[in-house]
């Protein structure tokens, strides 16, 4: 039972921790990239925005490892191509 | 246009090149390619380009870059008939601490632009001078005289390359076309070729003509171009405007001893 | 804008990436700047301010002396001028344009040298540049500043803005250089910073290769060597002061920086201590005057004695 208990709640903060995560991610594309909260869309990808160019994305990759206190390797900076795609590499982080 | 306003201007430029180069004595001068220079420049001072003495810094005044520096004794006399300096200046010609060297020296307030003599640098002063009218919209022209073998440098090429792409129509270019540069002809030394076939396939609308046929150089100077510099294609002869020297590329850069000063003043 | 929460950003993006930041201040800033280059704009980070300010943006094509010509023709007619592209076609192969129309007539430009030094050493040394310090130096009215982190960059650049005489400013270091200036300090051109006290030693340096001698410098504190350093940003006007009172006071400087031996920093502080009498020993760190083969900005650090281990090496040798 006790077993039980502890295995809900270390889920319940996993899931409490990753929608946090995911908030903050979000939060730090708006922040960094300068854009309009309105702009911002879950389909967002590098260079379907001015913000989002080569200066923007180098922008975001320092952000988001100070934000999260991680170093990202250089071939997921080259990869990291839209947000959905950002997701899955910071899986790698433990971050999403 | 009074043609003969035109051609007594640039009597006396050949009257001032002729005395300056005297008074330096032994500094000697160039004499040559100033002389050649000496009708181009005439109808611009005196036809063509809109400046003033009593407003020598006006910011729409019109431009003139004596790319080809050497030339300078043609642009003093010039500016000294303009009254832009006094005849007793050209007499500083060479001399120590003097502002009037064998080449020019910056001194708008004397309305010379810029310092020259280096070649191939003078008409990239005045792609950046004629791209500043257009930022500006502002209507002065900016005018540019190239020596022949001045085009020898690559430089040159970059540009009028630029001149083209900016579509720089309030640029005039004038090549001083007088077969010679200083070790001897162009042809031997560097041939340029057709000189007007290159400035026209690199995208400027071109002309040749008798650079010393003033009544010429006045209509190719006001006609009209739409987005490409103008180039002017001079064909000149070294030494113009006085029998002794024509042709003769030992006038690039010599001494006018007493006795020569002395044959020579009656032609003038 | 904040400046302290930019510096970690900055150092992260790198001195190229940052310039293209800065300019887009500056055009606010400035209604009369005019950035020039030729062909060289995704380098310098510009193609941002390219997008946004065209009409400030002039491209020459891969023209170097055109671009110095057309930047002094616009200079002379009233606007701010920056010219960029990479640091040895900035400087040699334009270097009698700039003698004439910015040492000789006096147009006034800020050049901005990218990729100096070794960075692109993997490129081969045709884009390396170990020689535009020593080439300008003997132009008059040039002055030349080697920004030691973006930080100093930001503030080089709009120091030199203001300046009175043209200024060379060499980029150094590519992107993740190190952050040698934390926190906000005095930046004046001519003017040297002594960026960790100490006695007896003291590197000067300049460029992001100052990064390697505040390690060195560390390291040789475990080893009971009070090491300070400098930070010599700016080589012309060289700040003789501090060099002088620091030749009175120490029994050993060692120069460091990513320019030959001959004609750079050491060279510029070679002639200072040779008009004084002093007890002063001078070593001079750089590329002793040959093109080694090309590398990573690693290896030819360390081939130049320029690593963090032959700084060291060179203190404790001439101690």
């Amino acid at each position: 039972m006790d077993y039980q208990w502890k295995k809900l709640y270390r889920l319940s903060f996993l899931i409490f921790k990753k929608v946090k995560n995911k908030n903050k991610y979000i939060e730090i594309f708006i922040k960094s990239l300068s854009i309009d909260k309105k702009k911002f869309t879950e389909k967002l990808k590098y260079n379907d925005i001015p913000e989002w160019d080569s200066i923007g994305h180098m922008t975001l990759m320092s952000t988001l490892e100070d934000g999260f206190n991680i170093s990202i390797d250089t071939d997921d900076i080259i990869d990291f191509s839209s947000f959905k795609k950002g997701i899955q590499i910071l899986k790698k982080y433990k971050i999403t | 246009m009074k043609i003969n306003k035109l051609k007594n201007f640039a009597k006396n430029i050949r009257k001032n090149i002729i005395f300056t180069a005297f008074k330096a004595g032994s500094k000697s001068a160039h004499i040559g390619g100033a002389l050649s220079a000496a009708d181009i420049i005439a109808v611009l001072y005196s036809g063509i380009m809109k400046i003033k003495k009593t407003k020598i810094l006006d910011e729409n005044r019109d431009r003139f870059i004596l790319s080809k520096g050497h030339a300078c004794l043609a642009l003093y006399s010039a500016l000294v008939e303009k009254k832009f300096l006094k005849k007793k200046d050209l007499e500083t010609f060479e001399s120590d601490g003097s502002n009037l060297l064998g080449h020019p020296i910056i001194n708008k307030l004397s309305g010379i632009e810029f310092s020259t003599g280096s070649l191939g640098m003078g008409l990239a002063l005045g792609v950046g001078v004629a791209l500043a009218a257009k930022k500006k919209q502002k209507n002065y022209k900016t005018y540019v005289v190239l020596g022949d073998g001045e085009c020898n440098e690559g430089s040159i090429w970059e540009s009028v390359l630029s001149a083209s792409h900016f579509k720089l129509d309030n640029m005039t270019i004038i090549v001083d076309r007088n077969n010679f540069q200083q070790t001897g002809k162009n042809s031997s030394i560097m041939d340029l070729k057709n000189l007007k076939n290159k400035f026209k396939s690199f995208g400027c609308e071109t002309v040749e003509i008798d650079g010393h046929d003033i009544k010429k150089i006045y209509k190719s100077l006001i006609n009209k171009n739409l987005n490409k510099p103008k180039v002017i294609v001079a064909n000149t002869i070294k030494g113009k405007g006085i029998k002794l020297f024509e042709n003769d590329n030992n006038w690039h850069h010599s001494i006018i001893t007493k006795s020569i000063y002395k044959n020579i003043l009656k032609e003038l | 804008m904040n400046i302290e929460n930019n510096i970690k950003l900055w150092s992260n993006l790198g001195m190229r990436a940052t310039f293209g930041l800065i300019a887009m201040e500056l055009a606010k800033k400035y209604p009369d700047l005019m950035i020039t280059t030729s062909d060289v704009s995704t380098s310098a980070g510009l193609d941002r301010y390219k997008n946004k300010y065209p009409d400030k943006f002039i491209d020459v094509g891969i023209a170097e002396q055109n671009l110095i010509g057309v930047s002094a023709g616009l200079s002379s007619e009233g606007f701010k001028v920056i010219s960029t592209t990479f640091s040895p076609f900035q400087t040699l192969r334009c270097c009698e344009q700039i003698k004439v129309h910015l040492g000789y007539m006096k147009h006034k430009i800020c050049m901005v040298g990218l990729a100096s030094g070794l960075v692109l050493g993997n490129l081969g040394f045709t884009h390396c540049s170990i020689e535009d310090i020593g080439s300008l130096r003997s132009i008059p009215n040039i002055s030349i500043v080697v920004p030691s982190d973006p930080f100093e960059l930001f503030k080089a650049l709009n120091a030199a803005i203001e300046h009175k005489n043209s200024v060379y400013i060499r980029l150094t270091a590519g992107a993740n250089s190190k952050i040698i200036n934390a926190k906000n300090y005095e930046f004046k051109i001519g003017k040297a910073v002594e960026i960790l006290p100490g006695k007896d030693v003291v590197i000067i340096g300049c460029g992001n290769i100052l990064g390697n001698c505040l390690e060195a410098a560390s390291i040789l504190r475990e080893k009971k060597i009070q090491c300070s350093v400098v930070n010599m940003h700016t080589i012309k006007p060289i700040d003789k002061e501090i060099i002088t009172d620091i030749a009175k006071e120490n029994k050993l400087i060692v120069t460091v920086e990513e320019h030959n031996v001959i004609g750079g920093l050491g060279s510029s502080v070679a002639e200072i201590l040779s008009g004084e009498r002093n007890n002063c020993k001078l070593v001079r760190v750089g590329i002793n005057d040959f093109y080694s083969s090309g590398g990573s900005y690693e290896y030819l650090k360390d081939i130049y004695g320029l690593s963090v281990e032959k700084i060291i090496q060179t203190v404790l040798s001439n101690f």
